[in-house]
């Protein structure tokens, strides 16, 4: 079973937090259909969170269809998310390695480049929650 | 059933859910007022808690929390005004007593008897009693259970006062600055237990604190007093909805603050900086509207009854 | 509820009972002692055939008998160590945030706590009083003294009553002024300013007192343990005469009243013979006596019992007014 880490410092609200959580689990294979949600006393009692908000997040898979809650059971995973097709890692890794040669010769270091992408991510995660 | 839901009751939602439509309500008040001789603790406030919330109160020193959590558990009886806690006026009554948990800021314990005579006395006095959920708890934090209260540290005597009143399994928490004596792990811990308490079922908690951060993440329902008001009452989600940060040019904003609820104008030199509270669309374009933090929120309410010297118009770096 | 009175003042009961215990040694073996006195001071006595009384002496060490004087004081410490902090060091603590966030009702509460240490204080009275009743009651038989203040007070009834109204004013003493030692204090002035308003001005009232007028010549003394309040002469007009200091007297009548032929009487030490003049004179005196008869004894006790239940039960109503109708 997975565990949740919650920022409280984060932009992304914990909600959100717990639904990309899951959603990246799906992705790297943590998670596959049939496996049961942490149970939502559980992530509670380990993150100090609101229970409604673990409420909402799963609601949020639900309607996705990505989950679906079994009464009395718990949560389970239905499907994966639509997924990247075949190939798309390497190709994508062999584009990324041509921009970090460019972003060298540029002059920026490991830490510049490092924190440009992680502005560039916060910047795409706040586009997708507006 | 577990034997725990055995003897609790089955775990799960109430009524009202986890949130969501209010359903049930927990606490309600309606022009609450307290006069201490001369001094209003409280003037004229009006509050609900749903059931199964967890409500942050917050506000300033002398606010009025301390007060308005009293009254709540009947210490106190008002000067005017109704209090309602689980569908009756607080009054002395076993079954009534039985049904909240107040813990007093200044942990309540007597110096001289050990952790152990608190349990025994609480089984003794309370009809519903988890003994071995506080020897349990406080065996896991390595707290001694037969050494006098009073030689314990300040955090050690906050766990034992706290875990005792869980075990009261009350319907209705209401706890004056709990974990101010805690250390940043045991605070998540307890928060932690709190919201469990209140997954489980059938728990409604209130609980004041300076540390916003805390709250931010337990808490789904404010209430916010200042200068004995109620400045703001409500689930945190819709109040985080009604309320925007504008930010625009420095101009005239008579426009704005007649169409909304303006709460805090900060002023520099070029930029004007609004929290508004939404009365409809922002239709200026000038100005563009972000959401507001809860931190954001409540400092922009706590400085409206600031003294005079730091009112809410601020102007940084020039004369206005 | 019984069980938290019981684990917060045993350490008190532990006190107070090895107190009671180290005094009942004391009592009851020179009790015993003082007993086997008088028997024998009895027999010898009958054997000479002449005695009514023993001649007023008193039996047992005078440590002993100082201990039992002392046992005026008695009663006020239960007010001052159980009482006055009864509610006043839970106040001052703060535990009352505790004990009334309990399920129990801060009326129960009270009562409770209340109830148990009203026991002990009547426990503590009414055994005091039962040792030193017993210890004394040879020396009572002798001097006949059990019905004058200081004495009245230790004996029987009154001490438990006594101890009583100290205990209910030390508890509110402490659930008004919500502090330990200041409510101590008002427990020490206000119970001796009591009992000594009640011990001189009132118990001589309670009924009134028999005055009975005699010739100055001859003596009076009413049978039994009776309780003298006043004496005096009064003279031809009905006059009282004050108490004369330095001029010398006879049968109570200064010898400046009196004609020369009373002056061999008032001078001489032995048993005197006055002469027919000297009677006559003094025959137009006549000495009072007011006091309480000795069969008033248990009356009296009663109605002093009772002023002090009635007080003890009024503060005890004070005490609950003000905790419960107040803000906690």
């Amino acid at each position: 079973m997975i565990s949740f880490r919650v920022d409280a410092h984060s932009v992304v609200p914990p909600y959100l937090q717990i639904v990309q959580q899951v959603r990246q689990a799906l992705r790297m294979g943590l998670l596959d259909v049939g496996d049961q949600l942490p149970p939502v006393r559980g992530v509670v009692s380990a993150t100090a969170i609101n229970p409604n908000t673990v409420l909402k997040a799963y609601r949020d898979l639900e309607r996705e269809r990505l989950v679906e809650a079994r009464a009395g059971h718990g949560t389970f995973v239905r499907r994966r998310p639509p997924g990247p097709p075949p190939g798309t890692h390497s190709r994508l890794g062999r584009s990324l390695a041509r921009w970090v040669r460019e972003a060298r010769e540029a002059g920026l270091d490991d830490e510049s480049i490092e924190s440009l992408l992680h502005v560039t991510l916060r910047a795409a995660a706040e586009e997708e929650t507006a | 059933m577990t034997p725990m839901e055995k003897v609790l009751g089955p775990v799960g939602p109430g009524p009202g859910g986890y949130g969501g439509s209010p359903g049930p309500i927990a606490v309600q008040t309606g022009g609450l007022t307290k006069h201490y001789g001369k001094v209003t603790a409280l003037n004229d406030c009006t509050i609900a808690v749903p059931e199964g919330r967890i409500s942050a109160l917050i506000g300033p020193n002398g606010a009025g929390k301390t007060t308005l959590l009293r009254l709540l558990a009947g210490l106190a009886r008002p000067t005017s005004g109704r209090v309602i806690v689980n569908g009756v006026t607080p009054h002395q009554d076993p079954a009534f007593l039985a049904d909240i948990g107040y813990l007093a800021q200044e942990i309540p314990l007597y110096r001289r008897l050990t952790a152990e005579d608190h349990i025994r006395a609480g089984a003794h006095l309370n009809p519903r009693w988890d003994a071995e959920s506080v020897r349990e708890r406080l065996t896991g934090l390595k707290i001694p259970l037969n050494r006098p209260v009073g030689k314990l540290s300040g955090g050690q005597r906050a766990q034992v006062a706290l875990a005792m009143i869980l075990a009261k399994r009350p319907r209705l928490l209401l706890l004056d600055e709990p974990v101010a004596a805690l250390d940043p792990l045991a605070r998540k811990n307890f928060l932690g237990l709190l919201a469990d308490g209140v997954a489980a079922g059938g728990l409604t908690v209130i609980l004041s604190s300076h540390l916003v951060a805390d709250l931010e993440r337990v808490s789904d329902h404010l209430i916010m007093l200042a200068a004995s008001r109620v400045q703001l009452c409500g689930d945190i989600d819709d109040l985080l909805a009604e309320h925007r940060i504008l930010v625009g040019p420095r101009k005239d904003t008579t426009a704005l603050e007649r169409a909304h609820r303006v709460v805090q104008v900060t002023r520099t030199p070029r930029q004007t900086t609004l929290l508004v509270r939404l009365n409809g669309p922002v239709v200026d374009p000038a100005f563009q509207a972000s959401e507001v933090s809860l931190e954001e929120l409540v400092l922009g309410y706590m400085g409206e009854d600031a003294p005079p010297a730091l009112a809410n118009v601020t102007t940084v770096g020039e004369e206005q | 509820m019984t069980w938290l009175v019981w684990r917060q003042h045993r350490i008190q009961f532990y006190v107070g009972a090895a107190l009671l215990a180290a005094f009942a040694v004391i009592i009851v073996i020179t009790g015993v002692q003082v007993a086997d006195q008088f028997r024998s001071a009895q027999l010898a006595c009958a054997l000479h055939q002449g005695c009514r009384h023993l001649g007023g002496l008193f039996m047992g060490s005078h440590v002993v008998g100082f201990m039992v004087i002392a046992t005026l004081g008695a009663p006020v410490l239960v007010g001052l160590f159980w009482g006055a902090p009864l509610v006043a060091a839970e106040a001052e603590a703060g535990t009352t945030q505790f004990a009334w966030m309990q399920s129990v009702t801060r009326r129960h509460w009270l009562a409770v706590k209340i109830g148990w240490m009203l026991l002990a204080a009547a426990i503590w009275g009414g055994v005091i009083s039962v040792l030193v009743t017993w210890w004394s009651s040879p020396n009572n038989a002798e001097q006949l003294n059990q019905f004058n203040p200081g004495r009245f007070d230790i004996m029987d009834l009154v001490p438990v009553a006594y101890s009583l109204f100290a205990m209910a004013l030390g508890i509110a003493a402490g659930a008004l002024l919500r502090r330990v030692l200041p409510a101590m204090a008002v427990t020490l002035a206000g119970f001796i300013g009591v009992r000594v308003v009640v011990a001189l001005w009132l118990r001589p009232h309670y009924l009134s007192a028999v005055t009975v007028f005699y010739k100055v010549t001859s003596g009076l003394n009413p049978p039994g343990a009776f309780w003298q309040i006043a004496q005096g002469v009064v003279g031809p007009n009905g006059q009282s005469l004050g108490q004369p200091n330095n001029t010398p007297y006879v049968d109570g009548v200064p010898i400046t009243a009196l004609p020369g032929s009373c002056a061999a009487v008032a001078n001489s030490a032995g048993p005197a013979n006055p002469s027919a003049s000297c009677v006559q004179a003094l025959s137009h005196y006549r000495a009072y006596l007011t006091y309480q008869p000795a069969d008033r004894f248990w009356t009296f006790q009663g109605i002093e019992t009772g002023i002090f239940l009635a007080l003890a039960f009024v503060l005890v109503a004070v005490t609950a007014v003000a905790l419960l109708r107040r803000d906690a």
